[in-house]
């Protein structure tokens, strides 16, 4: 059976040439989770806010073709007649919350369905059980943290148990456990009671091996859908070990770090060895934390915490949500006074927050980056152009930042925060919710900032990004310095290290790999 | 985590509206202040993380900045024939059609302490209401309403979020964009930098919850015919009392009485028939408890107590600005005040934000 059949689909939103989505023709089988995946501003919000009418009744827009969802289509049916078979769940979850008490929230569909009020507390329990959220029923959803907050919107999305499941990039926020326990949870669901899955991910090594089918959606265009180990072996969004795979010829590539431990066993391990690791860059100091202590609402969220950050060196901070590292960096920045310890600024630092809407208020992309120099006094019309080409924004310079997908924005803000040229960039989260190429851009820009005599330091949860930039690493945990010390040496200590590092120790990036591969003796480091 | 301890909406309704009778009865300031801090005292023991607790400050700072426009517009327009004199100014009269009174000239003490002692009775007055917005779950109250008031109640609560939202984007804002610049701070162009994010972010969350609450089957059922009696029930009793002033202004006082007599029997009939007729059924309504009779009845006593002293004459409860230096002051007074802070006593469990909340 059919729950979701987007029919010869075509949406054109208002003010945009190139059709958002065009040509799209995909059923999709109850019960089957369909892993959406694709470039930023490719068209994947829209093919999933599609399945239950968002598109076109609150986006605007024109539709041509038709989505029929369990027998409904969408050009009859708006969200809220569909709300009883497709659960949404928003990017943001903050966004989707509209009552003020966990529990009263999740409730809050079964209500308007007009559910009888027997089967409305039944449900609302199951609900709760499903995501393991029962014991946050009473809080407000602004205490909670990210994955917390996350499992309750799809606790809201999930209690009027409908057929089908629809997640924009449910992982984006989280950090590795967080992320973990989501897609836990919506595997048990789709094993358990049979919901289809629609599901948008950047993230691919957790979603890739649970998705039945996966596509790819690239300028409006859906690719053929199929396999996830068929579809994304060639999408350079693929898992760190897909490439891996690749580059060692191994076939079929692996998706998981088990495939690729399975077929290490049986291709044997590449030659060489990576290069050395060097205790720290040979610059001078640029910026350095000593004994910092942060009292903030009642709580300690730092205590005796340090950092250091040379010229030439990339400073990753991890760490789960809530360990404190939002909070070392506003520190580190001046935006926020320790209670105890000193901060040494030897160079001009700015700092990117986590989100990049904070940032954004030009008219045009150009606009933005002019901002930052007309702020710092200065004028230079050529910078701004070699910005835009560094971060791949040159044919979107034009547009309002606002109306950019969530990926786009965050190179914007990157962009604007880089173009003022500090000597220490201090990025929050930065590869959050964007895409490969994306990712590659921002990995340039910083190599370009490095080269220059900078420094940077990287809040992060993500441990692939982690690898490829990382010079040093410094793991927090409940506002403590954990781990500290050479990348390698403090990722190799992780349950959720890199994938690489986990199939081919001491090996932490493809790029390490395929260096060793071309020069074996080691003379190419 | 539970909500032992927790007060019912209703409950706090009652408590602000005590404290506002019993602070009208003795407007003395010393009394005023005593309100207050128990204005104080309730949000600092009962205010949950997350919630319009951020927002009681801002509002008392609010009445603060009233008072003082209120004693500076006073001081400068009043003008009585004797008094002790505290400044001469420069003095202009407005023309006629600006009502032809005087600005500036004799600056009067006795004036600018009259402003102020009334204006301040307007802070003892917002606090118990800045403190209840703080300490209750407005959801709650909405559904302790009559059902009719589900769906607009559901929209102001709503819009009530964008309260604390919108505190915490500003500071965010204002620090993004000193940021930016590695804190170098740029006064020019500010309020638009600072505004338009916090604007377009708020129209954005908007537009999400818009998207939510449809989602989520927000009026999927939609008036049947007893709610559609009861919109134009509400209809006509509004027409009436539209009336009702019409008749006033006119001096026809017989009409405005049975008009608005219509009214109210219109309107109290379209919220009976719309609350009789609505499908949409609860999850768990709260019912008020034992703890919250209590409460109620301790808080009762203390606009009954003032009511009673006011009647047998207690001469402190105003401040007679003339003829007493300083306001008068009795610990019976007190006393009779002490009954509103009892609901402050017991402290409830509240759940505590998440680290990340908080980092």
């Amino acid at each position: 059976m059919i729950a979701v059949d987007y029919r010869s689909v075509a949406v054109h939103y208002p003010g945009s040439g190139a059709p958002a989505l065009a040509g799209v023709d995909l059923p999709v089988a109850t019960g089957e989770v369909l892993l959406v995946t694709g470039p930023s501003g490719s068209g994947k919000s829209t093919l999933l806010r599609l399945a239950n009418g968002l598109v076109p009744h609150s986006s605007g827009g024109r539709l041509a073709g038709d989505v029929v969802t369990f027998d409904r289509s969408i050009r009859a049916h708006r969200p809220r007649d569909l709300a009883d078979v497709v659960g949404f769940v928003h990017q943001d979850p903050e966004a989707q919350f509209v009552v003020d008490r966990v529990e009263a929230d999740v409730a809050f569909v079964l209500e308007n369905l007009g559910t009888d009020p027997v089967v409305m507390r039944r449900r609302v329990e199951e609900a709760l059980d499903a995501l393991g959220v029962a014991h946050l029923r009473h809080r407000s959803p602004t205490t909670l943290s990210a994955g917390e907050r996350q499992r309750c919107a799809i606790a809201g999305a999930l209690a009027a148990a409908p057929a089908c499941l629809v997640l924009d990039e449910p992982t984006s926020q989280l950090d590795p456990q967080g992320a973990d326990d989501v897609l836990a949870s919506v595997t048990r669901l789709n094993a358990d009671l049979g919901t289809t899955v629609l599901l948008a991910e950047h993230r691919l090594e957790r979603a890739a091996p649970l998705a039945d089918r996966a596509v790819v959606v690239d300028a409006g265009r859906v690719g053929l859908p199929g396999p996830p180990e068929a579809v994304l072996t060639t999408y350079p969004g693929a898992p760190e070990v897909t490439h891996l795979g690749a580059l060692l010829g191994w076939d079929p590539p692996p998706l998981t770090v088990r495939q690729a431990q399975a077929a290490l066993r049986r291709h044997g391990r590449p030659p060489g060895h990576p290069p050395p690791d060097a205790e720290r860059a040979p610059g001078e100091m640029l910026l350095g934390g000593l004994g910092i202590q942060v009292h903030l609402g009642g709580r300690v969220v730092l205590r005796d915490a340090a950092l250091v950050a040379h010229r030439g060196e990339v400073v990753v901070l991890m760490g789960r949500n809530g360990s404190g590292k939002t909070t070392l960096l506003r520190i580190l920045a001046g935006l926020l006074e320790p209670r105890r310890g000193t901060v040494d600024r030897r160079g001009t630092v700015a700092y990117l927050p986590q989100d990049p809407n904070l940032l954004l208020f030009a008219p045009t992309v150009r606009d933005e980056l002019r901002e930052t120099l007309r702020l710092l006094g200065r004028d230079d019309p050529a910078a701004i152009d070699a910005t835009l080409e560094r971060f791949s924004l040159a044919s979107i310079s034009h547009r309002h930042p606002r109306s950019l997908s969530g990926g786009e924005r965050q190179r914007v803000a990157i962009a604007a925060v880089a173009i003022g040229a500090p000597d220490v960039l201090l990025l929050d989260e930065p590869t959050r919710g964007i895409d490969a190429a994306s990712r590659d851009a921002l990995e340039a820009a910083l190599s370009a900032h490095l080269a220059a005599g900078g420094a940077a330091v990287v809040a992060t949860h993500d441990v692939e990004l982690a690898a490829r930039i990382a010079t040093r690493a410094v793991v927090l945990g409940d506002g403590e310095v954990v781990a500290a010390g050479p990348a390698r040496r403090v990722l190799s200590g992780s349950l959720f290290a890199p994938q690489v590092l986990r199939v081919v120790p001491p090996f932490l990036t493809v790029a390490e790999v395929a260096v060793a591969v071309a020069a074996p003796d080691g003379h190419a480091w | 985590m539970n909500e032992a301890g927790r007060l019912h909406a209703a409950t706090w309704a009652w408590w602000a509206l005590a404290a506002v009778v019993t602070v009208q009865l003795a407007p003395n300031p010393t009394y005023v202040a005593v309100v207050v801090a128990i204005s104080v005292l309730v949000v600092e023991t009962h205010a949950p993380d997350g919630g319009l607790a951020r927002a009681f400050p801002l509002v008392l700072a609010v009445a603060v900045l009233f008072v003082g426009v209120r004693v500076v517009l006073e001081g400068l327009t009043t003008h009585p024939a004797t008094g002790d004199v505290l400044v001469r100014l420069p003095a202009f009269t407005l023309p006629v059609i600006l009502g032809g009174f005087t600005v500036g000239g004799t600056v009067h003490a006795t004036v600018l302490l009259r402003a102020a002692t009334d204006g301040f009775l307007i802070v003892g007055v917002v606090a118990p209401f800045a403190a209840f917005n703080a300490v209750v779950s407005h959801h709650e109250l909405v559904r302790s309403a009559p059902r009719a008031f589900h769906e607009l109640g559901l929209v102001l609560t709503v819009a009530l979020t964008f309260v604390p939202s919108t505190l915490a984007a500003i500071a965010a804002v204002r620090e993004a964009d000193r940021a930016r610049t590695g804190g170098r701070s740029v006064r020019r162009g500010r309020l638009l930098r600072v505004a338009v994010p916090i604007l377009e972010s708020g129209m954005e969350r908007a537009m999400h919850l818009a998207e939510s609450m449809d989602a989520r089957g927000f009026g999927r059922l939609g008036p049947d015919a007893p709610e559609r009696a009861a919109g134009w029930l509400a209809f006509g009793g509004l027409i009436c009392l539209a009336g009702t002033f019409v008749a006033l202004v006119g001096r026809a006082r017989t009409v405005a009485t049975a008009l608005a007599l219509t009214a109210t029997a219109a309107v109290a009939a379209a919220v009976a028939v719309a609350s009789r007729a609505s499908r949409r059924p609860r999850h768990r309504a709260r019912r008020p408890t034992r703890a919250d009779a209590l409460a109620a009845a301790f808080t009762t006593v203390a606009p009954v107590a003032v009511a009673w002293l006011a009647f047998v004459g207690e001469p402190t409860l105003r401040w007679r600005i003339g003829t007493e230096p300083l306001p008068g002051f009795d610990p019976l007074v007190v006393l009779a005040f002490a009954p509103l802070a009892i609901p402050a006593v017991g402290r409830p469990r509240l759940a505590r934000a998440s680290p990340e909340a908080v980092a």
